[in-house]
C-alpha cells in the first residue's frame, strides 16, 4: 500500500439490534453472559438450520414511508435508535448537506421481492403493497434514512457482500478526510430471507445447528440478521476512535477464501498502516470467524502472521449469527463495546478447538482493559476489510 | 475536491462494442456481445453479462490509459446489480430441491462483476460496489474523488445496469449498458478530460436519446460520451430536478 497521513475518527455514537437484543445494553449483556441468540430458523426452508432471529415484532414505517415499507427498513430504524440523537445534533450543528449516509447491505429488500414473486407466481399479479423501485431497490434505505435523519449529504448503499459494513467505516473516513462532509453516518442492516438462506444452503455452508467457529467439528455458518451503525465525524468526542481501516481483494474466487488468506492479510495490515500502530498493540481480534470449515483456518493463518499467536481472538457469530452486508458494522459495535467495557467475550461454541489453529481463541469471557480492537470482515468475490477501533 | 483527470473510456451496450460505434451512433454487429477477453476461458464461461460487460468497457478506459488493471483500484457502481439472476434464483426455489446453484447464488452478489476484474487480472488491491439509484454515477464517482484524496493513484470507474426481468421489468424499458472511465489524482499526456465536481445542482436529466434517458447509468454514460468527444462544460448526471448533480468538464492535454 501506499503511505498515507495518519488520522483518527471519533465514532460520537454507536448503537445495533439483532439477536441479541434490540439495543446496544441487551447486546452488552448477552456478549458478557456467553448467551447466544441462536435458535431453530423458523423460516420456510428446505433444510433444517440455526438462525439469528430479532426478537419480537417491529414497527411499521411512519404512514408517509408506508411505501418504502419493508423489514429491512423497519430493522434499520430500529438499530439507528441509539445513533439518533447525536445523529440529529450532527445535522444541527453542520447543516443537512454536510451529513452524508453510507450504508451496507447484502440482502436489500429481498424479502419482500420473494413474497411478491411468490404471489405473482401463484395467482399472476404482483400484491398491490409491493413497489418495486422503493422496497427492493438498494437506494429504498437511503430515501428513508434521509427521511427521518434530516441529513442530505452524499448518500450512498455499499454492497459487496459480507464486507459492506466493514466497507462503509472506509469510506466513511475518506469521506471526512477529504472534506467531503463533516459527519457520516455509517452501518449495515440485513434480514433473513430465503435468497440467503438457501444459498448458503446450497453451498452446504450452513450448520444444521448454532454455528462453532474455530471448533474441531465446525460444520458450517448460522445467517443472522439485524443492524448497526456509527457516527463519525471530523472533530468531537466520543466513546471510541476508529484508528484505521485496510480493504483488499483475494483475487482467488467468488466464493472460496485464499487458501492462506492472502487477502485478509493484506487488510490487517493495511488498517495498522493507517492507523500507524504495531501490531504488538492490537488488544483483541474480533474475528470473520464464520464457522465454515473453509474460512476459519486461513483467517487464523493470516492473524497469526500479522499479529502472532499471543493477541486473544473471538468469533461473535456464535451469539449473533453471521449478519452477513451487517456483519462489519454489528462486530465493530461489539468490539466498541469491548473497548468501552474492558472485556474480551468467549468464542462461543470453539471448544475443542481445532488444532489446526494455533492462534489464541478466548475460551472464556475475561475482564481486562481492552484499549485497541481490529475487526475483520471478508466477503464473496475476495472481499475483505480489516477496521481498527480504539479506546477515546 | 480534487480534480479528476479522465485517462479513457469504455462502453458496451447492445449494438456498440465501444465509445467510437457509440459517438457515430450506428449500431453493428460487433456490439452483439461484449468482448470480455479480459477474463480468462474458464472465468468467462462463469461470468454473468453484467461482469462481461464490465470487463469491456474496464478494458478499453484501461487501454486507452495506460493503465494496469491488475493494480488500479476499482470504483463499481450499478443501482440494481444482479438483478437477473437474483429473480432467477427466486423461480429456481419453486423447482427440485428448492435450492440455486452455487454459481448463480455466488454471482448474484452486488460486487460480482469488479470481483471477476479483481480474480482475472490478480489484483490484490482495492475495490468496491455501491449503489445510489438515480444518484449513482455521482455516488461513484465522490467515492473515487475520496479514494484518491486519500491515497492519490488512479481508478477505474465503472457502472453498469440491465434492466429487471419479469415480473419487475421497469415501464420505461432501457438496455443492458456498461461504461467505464479511467481516472487519476494528476494529469498526464493521455488525459482526455479533466473533471470537477461532482456537486449538488439542480437541472436536466441527462441529455441522451432516449432508451439511455432512463437508465440508471444515464449519468455516466453522458460523462463518458462528453469525455470522448472533448466536450467543455457542466455535464448533467441526473437525476433531473432538485436531486441533481454535475461535474465541470475542461480539456485534457490529450487529443
Amino acid at each position: 500500500m501506499q503511505p498515507t497521513r495518519r488520522a483518527e475518527i471519533p465514532v460520537l455514537a454507536f448503537s445495533a439490534a439483532n439477536a441479541l437484543g434490540t439495543d446496544a445494553d441487551r447486546i452488552l449483556d448477552a456478549l458478557r453472559a456467553g448467551r447466544t441468540g441462536l435458535a431453530p430458523c423458523p423460516l420456510e426452508i428446505p433444510f433444517p438450520t440455526a438462525c439469528g432471529m430479532l426478537p419480537g415484532a417491529l414497527d411499521p414505517l411512519p404512514a408517509r414511508l408506508r411505501a418504502w415499507d419493508t423489514r429491512l427498513c423497519r430493522v434499520a430504524l430500529l438499530s439507528l435508535e441509539g445513533v439518533r440523537p447525536a445523529l440529529l445534533a450532527a445535522v444541527r450543528r453542520h447543516g443537512p448537506e454536510r451529513v452524508a449516509l453510507v450504508v451496507g447491505t447484502s440482502t436489500g429488500g429481498i424479502l419482500e421481492t420473494e413474497a411478491a414473486f411468490l404471489a405473482w407466481a401463484e395467482s399472476g399479479r404482483i400484491p398491490a403493497e409491493y413497489d418495486f423501485d422503493r422496497q427492493h431497490a438498494l437506494h429504498g434505505l437511503l430515501e428513508v434514512l434521509r427521511a427521518v435523519t434530516g441529513a442530505s449529504g452524499p448518500a450512498w448503499i455499499v454492497s459487496t457482500a459480507c464486507s459492506s459494513s466493514g466497507k462503509v467505516f472506509a469510506t466513511g473516513r475518506r469521506l471526512l478526510l477529504a472534506g467531503l462532509a463533516d459527519a457520516v453516518l455509517v452501518g449495515g442492516v440485513d434480514t433473513l430471507c430465503q435468497t440467503t438462506l438457501r444459498g448458503f444452503g446450497c453451498l452446504q455452508a450452513l450448520s444444521p445447528s448454532p454455528c462453532r467457529p474455530f471448533n474441531a467439528q465446525r460444520d458450517g455458518t448460522s445467517i443472522g440478521e439485524g443492524g448497526a451503525f456509527a457516527l463519525l465525524a471530523r472533530e468531537g468526542e466520543g466513546p471510541v476512535r476508529l484508528l484505521g481501516v485496510g480493504e483488499s481483494c483475494d483475487a482467488h474466487h467468488m466464493s472460496h477464501p485464499h487458501p492462506e488468506g492472502l487477502g485478509a492479510r493484506l487488510a490487517m495490515e493495511e488498517a495498522l498502516a493507517r492507523a500507524g500502530l504495531p501490531a504488538a498493540e492490537v488488544d483483541h481480534v474480533n474475528a470473520h470467524g464464520t464457522g465454515t470449515p473453509a474460512n476459519d483456518l486461513p483467517e487464523a493463518r493470516a492473524i497469526s502472521a500479522v499479529l502472532g499467536d499471543l493477541v486473544p481472538v473471538a468469533s461473535t457469530k456464535g451469539y449473533t449469527g453471521h449478519l452477513l452486508g451487517a456483519a462489519g458494522a454489528t462486530e465493530a459495535v461489539l468490539a466498541a463495546l469491548s473497548i468501552v467495557h474492558g472485556f474480551v467475550p468467549r468464542s462461543l461454541g470453539a471448544e475443542p478447538v481445532d488444532p489446526g489453529v494455533k492462534i489464541a481463541v478466548c475460551r472464556a469471557t475475561a475482564a481486562r482493559p481492552v484499549r485497541t480492537v481490529l475487526s475483520n470482515s471478508f466477503a464473496f468475490g475476495g472481499s475483505n476489510v480489516s477496521l481498527l477501533l480504539g479506546a477515546a | 475536491m480534487t480534480d479528476l483527470h479522465a485517462g479513457g473510456v469504455g462502453l458496451w451496450t447492445p449494438g456498440f462494442a465501444d465509445l467510437a460505434a457509440f459517438a457515430a451512433g450506428v449500431p453493428g454487429p460487433a456490439g452483439s456481445a461484449p468482448r470480455a477477453e479480459l477474463l480468462p476461458a474458464a472465468l468467462r464461461r462463469r461470468a454473468t453479462p453484467l461482469a462481461q460487460m464490465v470487463a469491456a468497457a474496464a478494458a478499453q478506459a484501461a487501454a486507452q490509459a495506460g493503465a494496469d488493471l491488475a493494480t488500479v483500484p476499482m470504483v463499481f457502481g450499478s443501482a440494481l446489480g444482479e438483478i437477473g439472476l437474483a429473480v432467477s434464483m427466486l423461480g429456481e426455489f419453486r423447482q427440485g430441491e428448492g435450492l440455486p446453484s452455487p454459481t448463480r447464488f455466488h454471482n448474484a452478489v452486488h460486487n460480482g462483476p469488479a470481483a471477476y476484474v479483481s480474480i482475472a487480472t490478480g489484483n490484490h488491491g482495492f475495490a468496491t460496489a455501491l449503489a445510489a439509484g438515480p444518484e449513482t454515477t455521482a455516488a461513484a464517482l465522490l467515492e473515487v474523488a475520496a479514494l484518491l484524496a486519500e491515497r492519490g493513484g488512479e481508478a477505474i470507474l465503472a457502472l453498469a445496469d440491465e434492466p429487471a426481468p419479469a415480473p419487475f421489468a421497469p415501464a420505461r424499458p432501457f438496455p443492458p449498458l456498461a461504461v467505464a472511465i479511467h481516472l487519476s489524482a494528476r494529469g498526464g499526456p493521455r488525459t482526455r478530460a479533466v473533471l470537477r465536481g461532482p456537486r449538488r445542482e439542480a437541472g436536466p436529466p441527462p441529455d441522451l436519446p432516449s432508451p439511455y434517458a432512463d437508465h440508471p447509468c444515464a449519468g455516466g454514460l453522458a460523462l463518458a460520451r462528453a469525455i470522448w468527444a472533448g466536450a467543455a462544460g457542466p455535464v448533467h448526471l441526473g437525476p433531473a430536478g432538485e436531486r441533481g448533480w454535475v461535474v465541470e468538464l475542461s480539456r485534457g492535454g490529450a487529443p
